[in-house]
């Protein structure tokens, strides 16, 4: 029920905002909406235990790990994750432009995040390709399962975020919408995104 | 969508004279609600305590020490999974009350169909295959211990590893969940299956991994789905009554 | 297809919306499980029911990496397609001048199918699970997985014969789809029918291995699903339009 009337409000704040041109000031709330914070929250917890559990695989067998990890190419790794950070960047500039109103803007910063999305699975693809075709793949040991496995299940990830920042911007483009917390709840997702990107590189790739 | 208790047209206002609590919805709705936590507790009793299938037995086990399972869990196993035939039932009715409610919201029949079906698929790989390879294991004793192992894995495997048609229930599920405005379920439920797409996700090295968190024992291709789907389960147990509840006593049928 | 930007909150437009969802999940997930069809090292050519035990021992200990590729893929997506069947099922209810009834029998009919190929691919994890099972033991997993993949075609003749009585008795004024697809539906099963002879015949054409039997019975699966993509996404068009909900 909650978002019913957030929406009216929402509808009413935006109403206004698009005819005097300026935000939603003065109003302080946790952005997006609180059903994706479940996401949020409740994704980190679920993650969270694959990355105790996968240290605690690490702990049982340190040296199988470290001279695997070696097999990885860091420079893909630090690629990825500053493409990723670029993202967060775009789609986090993308709600202050919202907010204040210049949808045309948050839309073309939401596709360069996007674009930074889809780059992100395309070196992914390569990583992965390249690591195959040297021989190292998800029955190799355990520290390989583990790799595929959380890179893989980020990489659904990240395609369910396109999926929502592609939700963004139908809002973004729609005049009778443009909610404040549908465009802050697809961000708030994507920055979980890369967030759980930044503790996979450094578990995986860096970590000695 | 308010929850009103029209006590003066509802059939259970006459129940309410005799000091009861008066329920909204519907008497056919309810009866059919309180199948489904009856039906998952005994499933639960059934799978943990006497099919011995939760936690599933190791893989990385030789062929004797999986006939010693079959020898040793016999008898249970034939209690559980016998009283398992005779109700599995109560999984089609579980799956016809979400997809009741689901056809209540205001996003069309599509995904409710899909649900019910993907569900409806996955009782046979996903639940009832794993019955009847553990059942033909222990029925004749003295079988030779190759073709014991054979139906070992092949109802574990399956029971663990049928991925896609849970999958796809849950993405239906939650695809319906977020576009609905009769707010049948809470938005907050749809990423919960989502998780559940997750930990099909995870299960899947168990046709690959014999030991480890990966295999189909493992902390993660297991365990942590048993969590995350007992979770979604109380979620979902928990918000048919709701929405039973909330659901007006003159809706009239579906069609 | 164009939302009207008034219409986005409508009831009947989440109708469009979750229909057009399912629709795509098809051309989606098909070029997923098409990969994995090209992946399985056994399909090209089909591997023959005359191969000893341990030929097909053989082939499992040897490709096991990708058989656990393309069947653990075919597990996970490929009950995906049946939301695109759910399609179908919605729209025979829109048909005017009859009961609905094919529609609820091409529902049950679809789930059916889809749970018999949600099986096969069990029985090729299975037979490539344990590499020293003995080669008696592939082959009777082997067997059973080629069966339950080729032979149960009773389904989908079903659907498809529903779905042609469907379109023929939709004979008023704006029926829902064109009427070759009623004739292409009958086609369809009786092109698929005949692969029912897999369960029986261990050579030939009717083999799981023959040209009836494998290559014309998915081949005109395939083409059916490609060809009721494209006649699904205008029929939706056609109701969005009829309901306003698009240009």
């Amino acid at each position: 029920m909650a978002n019913a009337k957030q929406t009216a409000a929402d509808f009413d704040s935006a109403a206004a905002s698009s005819v005097t041109g300026t935000g939603r000031q003065g109003t302080v709330h946790t952005p997006g909406d609180g059903h994706m914070w479940v996401m949020v929250l409740g994704d980190l917890i679920i993650f969270g235990a694959y990355f105790i559990i996968f240290m605690v695989y690490r702990a049982m067998e340190p040296q199988e790990f470290l001279t695997s990890q070696e097999h990885l190419n860091i420079n893909i790794g630090v690629l990825n994750t500053l493409v990723l950070l670029a993202s967060s960047w775009f789609i986090a500039r993308s709600v202050q432009a919202a907010r204040a109103g210049d949808h045309a803007r948050a839309l073309r910063l939401t596709y360069l995040g996007g674009l930074c999305g889809v780059a992100f699975i395309l070196i992914k693809a390569y990583e992965w390709s390249t690591k195959i075709a040297a021989g190292y793949t998800i029955s190799s040991n355990d520290y390989f399962m583990f790799y595929y496995m959380l890179t893989g299940v980020h990489l659904f990830h990240v395609s369910l975020g396109l999926l929502i920042l592609g939700v963004m911007v139908r809002e973004l483009r729609n005049p009778r919408r443009r909610r404040m917390f549908m465009v802050e709840s697809g961000a708030t997702y994507w920055h979980m995104v890369d967030l759980l990107w930044i503790v996979i590189f450094a578990l995986l790739y860096v970590m000695r | 969508m308010s929850s009103t208790i029209s006590a003066q047209t509802s059939p259970s206002a006459k129940v309410a004279e005799n000091g009861r609590t008066p329920r909204a919805g519907k008497r056919d709705v309810w009866l059919v609600f309180w199948i489904v936590p009856a039906f998952y507790t005994a499933f639960g009793l059934i799978f943990f305590a006497l099919a011995r299938v939760m936690p599933p037995p190791r893989p990385d086990v030789t062929t004797d020490q999986m006939v010693h399972f079959f020898h040793a869990h016999a008898l249970t196993i034939k209690i559980g999974f016998g009283i398992l035939v005779l109700i599995v039932g109560g999984a089609g009715i579980a799956n016809g009350i979400v997809a009741f409610h689901m056809k209540r919201m205001t996003v069309g029949s599509v995904m409710a169909y899909a649900y019910l079906g993907a569900m409806s698929v996955g009782a046979l790989p996903g639940c009832l295959l794993v019955a009847f390879c553990f059942l033909t294991a222990v029925y004749r004793p003295g079988r030779d211990p190759q073709l014991l192992a054979l139906l070992y894995d092949l109802g574990l495997l399956s029971y663990v590893g049928s991925l896609g048609c849970f999958s796809t229930a849950y993405f239906a599920f939650a695809v319906a969940i977020l576009y609905d405005k009769n707010e049948i379920f809470p938005k907050w439920l749809a990423y919960v299956s989502i998780w559940q797409i997750v930990t099909e996700i995870m299960a899947v090295p168990v046709f690959v991994s014999k030991a480890g968190p990966f295999a189909w024992n493992g902390s993660i291709a297991f365990w942590m789905g048993v969590v995350v789907f007992g979770f979604w389960l109380s979620c979902v147990i928990v918000f048919l009554m709701k929405a039973t509840e909330l659901q007006p006593v003159d809706e009239p049928p579906l069609e | 297809m164009q939302i009207l930007a008034e219409a986005e909150d409508l009831p009947k437009t989440a109708n469009i919306k979750t229909q057009l969802i399912s629709l795509w999940t098809a051309p989606v997930f098909g070029v997923v499980l098409l990969i994995a069809f090209l992946a399985f090292p056994g399909f090209f050519p089909p591997m023959s029911p005359d191969m000893t035990a341990e030929q097909v021992a053989r082939f499992y200990s040897d490709h096991t990496a990708m058989i656990r590729f393309s069947m653990i893929t075919f597990n996970l997506c490929g009950v995906m397609l049946l939301p695109f069947f759910m399609v179908i099922v919605i729209q025979m209810k829109r048909m005017a001048t009859q009961s609905h009834i094919f529609a609820y029998c091409y529902l049950t009919a679809a789930v059916s199918g889809a749970t018999l190929f949600a099986l096969a691919d069990i029985f090729y994890l299975t037979a490539a699970f344990r590499p020293d099972r003995s080669p008696e033991l592939v082959m009777l997993l082997n067997d059973m997985a080629w069966m339950i993949f080729i032979a149960p075609v009773g389904a989908f003749v079903a659907m498809n014969l529903l779905l042609g009585l469907a379109v023929f008795f939709d004979d008023g004024p704006n029926p829902v789809f064109p009427r070759w697809v009623g004739y292409y539906a009958i086609g369809t099963a009786l092109a698929m029918a005949p692969a029912a002879g897999a369960a029986v015949f261990a050579t030939g054409p009717l083999a799981w291995n023959g040209v009836v039997s494998f290559w014309l019975r998915n081949g005109a699966f395939a083409l059916f699903v490609v060809v009721m993509f494209v006649v699904l996404r205008n029929v939706l068009h056609r109701q969005a339009v009829e309901e306003g909900v698009a240009r």
